[in-house]
């Protein structure tokens, strides 16, 4: 706009310019081409009028009439000319005063002429005199009033010419003083102008600039140019500002993507780091890095410095990562494919208080748009516990394939089998022992004794053990050859000879302990209850065959679930144990005319192994019979104490101390202590004056032969009564104790319950936590009955 | 005429590169140093690959890749060094003698194959 103005300002005084000089161009035209030229004229006029009088003169002296004729003619010719000249002055007259003057000086013409014509005439005539005297008389008057008027109207052309002149140059100087104003007005414009511009333009322009660099230095996008004024210089900032609010938007997101990733960085349970050129780390790193390698100082060191040392790998595989990473950064990415099988994936590392770290390492190029690496990233990962527990998945499983062949072959034959391959190990060891040399019969015999065991093995198809026979298998058939690789070391084969028996060792304590087929065979409910569990075997394989073994929580998983089912194998509840004995219990009753009592039976979670499902049968079978022959009453005596027709027995297990704790109550009469002391005295168990506490005579039960039954009924008092529940308990390696659940010191009936303890083994939690959730919670509940009140057996 | 010049003067490793791409259908010439490999180069146009060993008697290869360009002027033909070590030094001169690719021994066969037979074709 104000570009415009200028252009605008300036032609205004170049138009004013061109008019003024047109003006006075046409001025001086007016001057030059007019007024002069007729001053001239009038000066002419003076002359013609000469001419003219001449000419009559000539005519009036002329001698004959040739001479008359030709002067005649000059005076006509020259009449003419004065009247064009005249005619002229009238033409170019410019004022009235000269209009005035040729009018008059016309009227002197007219008289001037008649006279000279009149004197022609009478010369013509040939009147001389008369024609002399017209001339001399009236001619010669009329031209002395007509030069006169001539003369006057030259002053006045003079005169004229002079003002045209003077007004000329007046003219002319008003044009230079004009202009001279104009030009001074314009440099003034100009220089209101320049400084407008500055104020418009420059100053804007150069605080824009400011504005404009602070911003890129400061880096503060949120900050904008104020737009003062809406032209060329409003629209570039509105265009600046526009394009930092862009700026600033993709810095806002450019941020946050920083930030995500530094956040990443911060939290990602994985070391990432990245390696510049020279195989430097670069400073960005994620955090967890410093808890895998558990140290701070990461950035700027080499990957030989700081990840590849206290590793097993040597030398040469270090110079050739080196080699391979210093390939690929900053060369094209086909670079990273040629050499990328030289970047370790595994590695241990001595941590330096000596523990081993296993850690994962996954390499991956960063490109840029030209396809050239600018920077490698490594992603490490510790995987000591993954693998800790992949191992530990890998021995169960194994452990379940063991369990899936011994099961595949019955009891016996698996006995037999067990026994024959113990036979040959010790057979083979032997041999080895006896010889300290090299002999082919003993290898032989090794040999033939080693094969047995494998052909035995596979034909039962068990297909673990048959690998490490084969181990040894291959070993004595190398030595028995003409030329053999190898040579006789005792000391390697015993070594070898234990890994078989290990082996074999492991079926048998496999097929004892988690199968409970201890001994040559017991046919029944064992091995049908564990062609149930067969099922459950295969679908556990299979569900640690298809584990992924890079994922930890699915491992932790199925390692628990395999975990439990290797637990609970051999396992059963206490109530499947006694549930013969509970099918029992309405005959019972009837047999001794009582009500079926109610059994309470409360497992806390655990089971119990069926390896001692027998000692705990024969064992409940007498409590049970004992409480309901001696504890319960008859229904007529319970509805006269006020106690429901039907009794109760509880039984409780739990895990105490680390033992298996039994413990069985029944809500009947309690403990016949008065009758037990009788009967003691009866059978001489104890001297009549014998001073014995409650606890002490409570013992007495567990006497040999000691019976307390008033008449030997068929269900207990056999006199193999408490006895013989304590030695099958015994034999387990547990104890059992009646303990008194009442204060009533000295009365003839106390409340007891009776408890068997049995190792800890015995009983199996279902689920790990839950078991010692219910054994914390089933202590606290024990810590009630007093521990003097306890009557330990024998 | 082959496509590949393979340039060591190992002949195990020699041998072993070129029947792995002789193998995977590739027709190879080998070369016993950097001479040899130039000499080679000159004689048969239809080279596009040269696969080349660094350190080797008579003429070694980076000289020789050098010499390709200078010498030979032969802009086309694609260089990849078989090397046992990387120096900062020997991959700037390897980029100003248009060398495209660094392969560290041991040589793996399948990682490179694809490639190869891309750059031979391209």
């Amino acid at each position: 706009m104000l570009v415009v103005l200028s252009f605008v300002a300036i032609s205004a005084i170049g138009g004013y310019a061109v008019f003024q000089s047109r003006g006075n161009a046409s001025e001086v035209k007016t001057v030059t081409e007019g007024i002069v030229p007729s001053t001239l004229a009038s000066s002419d006029l003076v002359a013609q009028l000469k001419d003219v009088q001449l000419a009559t003169m000539n005519l009036i002296a002329a001698p004959d009439q040739n001479i008359a004729q030709q002067a005649q003619e000059q005076l006509t010719a020259g009449k003419a000319r004065l009247q064009a000249g005249l005619d002229y002055q009238l033409k170019h007259a410019d004022s009235a005063t000269q209009r005035g003057l040729i009018q008059e000086a016309h009227d002197s013409l007219q008289d001037y002429f008649s006279s000279i014509d009149d004197a022609a005439r009478f010369k013509l005539a040939g009147k001389n005199d008369l024609a002399n005297a017209t001339f001399y008389a009236g001619v010669s008057q009329y031209q002395v009033n007509l030069q006169q008027n001539i003369q006057a109207l030259r002053v006045e052309k003079s005169r004229s010419t002079d003002a045209a002149t003077a007004a000329l140059n007046q003219n002319l100087s008003r044009t230079v003083t004009t202009l001279s104003g104009v030009t001074l007005i314009t440099v003034l414009a100009l220089f209101t102008m320049g400084i407008l511009l500055y104020r418009q333009i420059t100053r804007p322009i150069s605080r824009m600039q400011h504005m404009m660099s602070e911003i890129a230095t400061s880096q503060d996008f949120t900050r904008r140019v104020p737009v003062d004024q809406q032209d060329e210089i409003g629209k570039s900032i509105i265009a600046f500002n526009t394009m930092i609010a862009k700026i600033e938007e993709n810095s806002i997101l450019l941020k946050q993507k920083t930030n995500d990733i530094q956040t990443m960085l911060q939290n990602i349970p994985q070391g990432i780091l990245t390696l510049t050129e020279g195989g430097l780390i670069h400073h960005e790193y994620s955090a967890h890095l410093e808890s895998i390698l558990e140290t701070r100082d990461i950035a700027g060191r080499t990957l030989p410095d700081l990840v590849f040392s206290d590793t097993t790998l040597g030398s040469d595989i270090l110079s050739q990562i080196d080699a391979a990473v210093g390939s690929c950064i900053g060369e094209d990415v086909m670079n990273y494919e040629f050499n990328e099988h030289l970047l370790v994936g595994e590695i241990e590392k001595r941590m330096p208080d000596g523990r081993v770290k296993i850690l994962d390492l996954n390499w991956s190029p960063i490109t840029d748009d030209a396809d050239t690496v600018v920077r490698l990233i490594l992603c490490v990962r510790d995987v000591t516990e993954l693998r800790k527990l992949a191992a530990e998945a890998n021995e169960q499983k194994r452990e379940l394939e063991i369990i899936g062949e011994i099961l595949a072959v019955s009891q016996d034959k698996f006995h037999e089998f067990i026994a024959g391959a113990i036979k040959f190990v010790d057979e083979n060891e032997q041999l080895i022992r006896e010889h300290a040399k090299h002999d082919s019969e003993t290898i032989a015999q090794l040999f033939r004794n080693m094969h047995t065991i494998k052909g035995n093995a596979r034909t039962y198809g068990l297909h673990n053990l048959t690998n490490i026979v084969h181990e040894a298998e291959q070993t004595y058939d190398a030595l028995r050859k003409p030329n053999p690789d190898i040579a006789w070391d005792p000391a390697s084969l015993r070594e070898e000879l234990a890994g078989v028996r290990a082996a074999i060792d492991r079926y048998a304590r496999i097929n004892e302990v988690s199968l409970g087929r201890k001994g040559p065979g017991r046919r029944g409910s064992i091995e049908r209850y564990l062609m149930v569990e067969k099922a459950q075997i295969q679908e556990t394989l299979h569900r640690l065959e298809t584990v992924n073994t890079g994922n930890l929580h699915e491992l932790i998983a199925a390692r628990n679930a395999v975990h439990k089912i290797l637990r609970l194998l051999g396992t059963e509840e206490i109530e499947e144990t006694l549930a013969g004995l509970l099918e029992s219990l309405p005959s019972l009753a009837d047999e001794l005319g009582k009500e079926t009592p109610l059994v309470k039976i409360v497992d806390n979670g655990y089971v119990v192994r069926n390896q001692a499902s027998g000692t705990l049968k024969n064992v409940f079978m007498h409590l049970f019979r004992n409480s309901m022959d001696h504890g319960l009453e008859s229904p007529d005596e319970r509805v006269a104490l006020g106690k429901p027709v039907a009794g109760t027995i509880r039984l409780a297990m739990n895990v105490v101390d680390k033992q298996l704790q039994l413990r069985m109550s029944d809500d009947g009469r309690g403990l016949a202590l008065g009758r037990i002391r009788e009967r003691a005295l009866d059978k001489g168990l104890i001297e009549a004056d014998a001073a014995l506490s409650d606890e002490e005579i409570a013992r007495l039960i567990f006497r040999p032969g000691f019976s307390t039954a008033a008449k030997v009924t068929e269900v207990s008092g056999r006199g193999v009564g408490m006895d013989a529940v304590q030695s099958f308990i015994k034999r387990e390696g547990g104890q059992i104790t009646l303990r008194f659940l009442d204060e009533e010191v000295g009365a003839d009936f106390r409340r007891f319950e009776t408890v068997v303890c049995l190792p800890e083994n015995i009983a199996i939690a279902v689920d790990a936590g839950a078991g010692s959730a219910a054994t914390a919670a089933a202590s606290v509940a024990e810590a009630k009955p007093a521990q003097q009140n306890s009557v330990a057996g024998a | 005429m082959a496509q590949v010049l393979m340039v060591d003067d190992s002949s195990t490793v020699r041998n072993e590169v070129c029947d792995f791409l002789k193998s995977n259908g590739l027709t190879v010439t080998p070369a016993i140093d950097g001479k040899d490999g130039l000499d080679k180069l000159r004689a048969d146009p239809a080279i596009r690959l040269v696969i080349s060993d660094v350190n080797m008697p008579n003429m070694d290869g980076l000289t020789m890749a050098e010499k390709i360009r200078g010498e030979l002027k032969n802009a086309a033909v694609h260089v990849i060094m078989l090397t046992t070590e990387n120096s900062p030094a020997m991959k700037e001169r390897g980029k100003a003698a248009g060398i495209k690719g660094w392969i560290v021994k041991p040589f793996n066969g399948g990682a490179v194959l694809a490639t190869l037979k891309k750059l031979v074709t391209a």
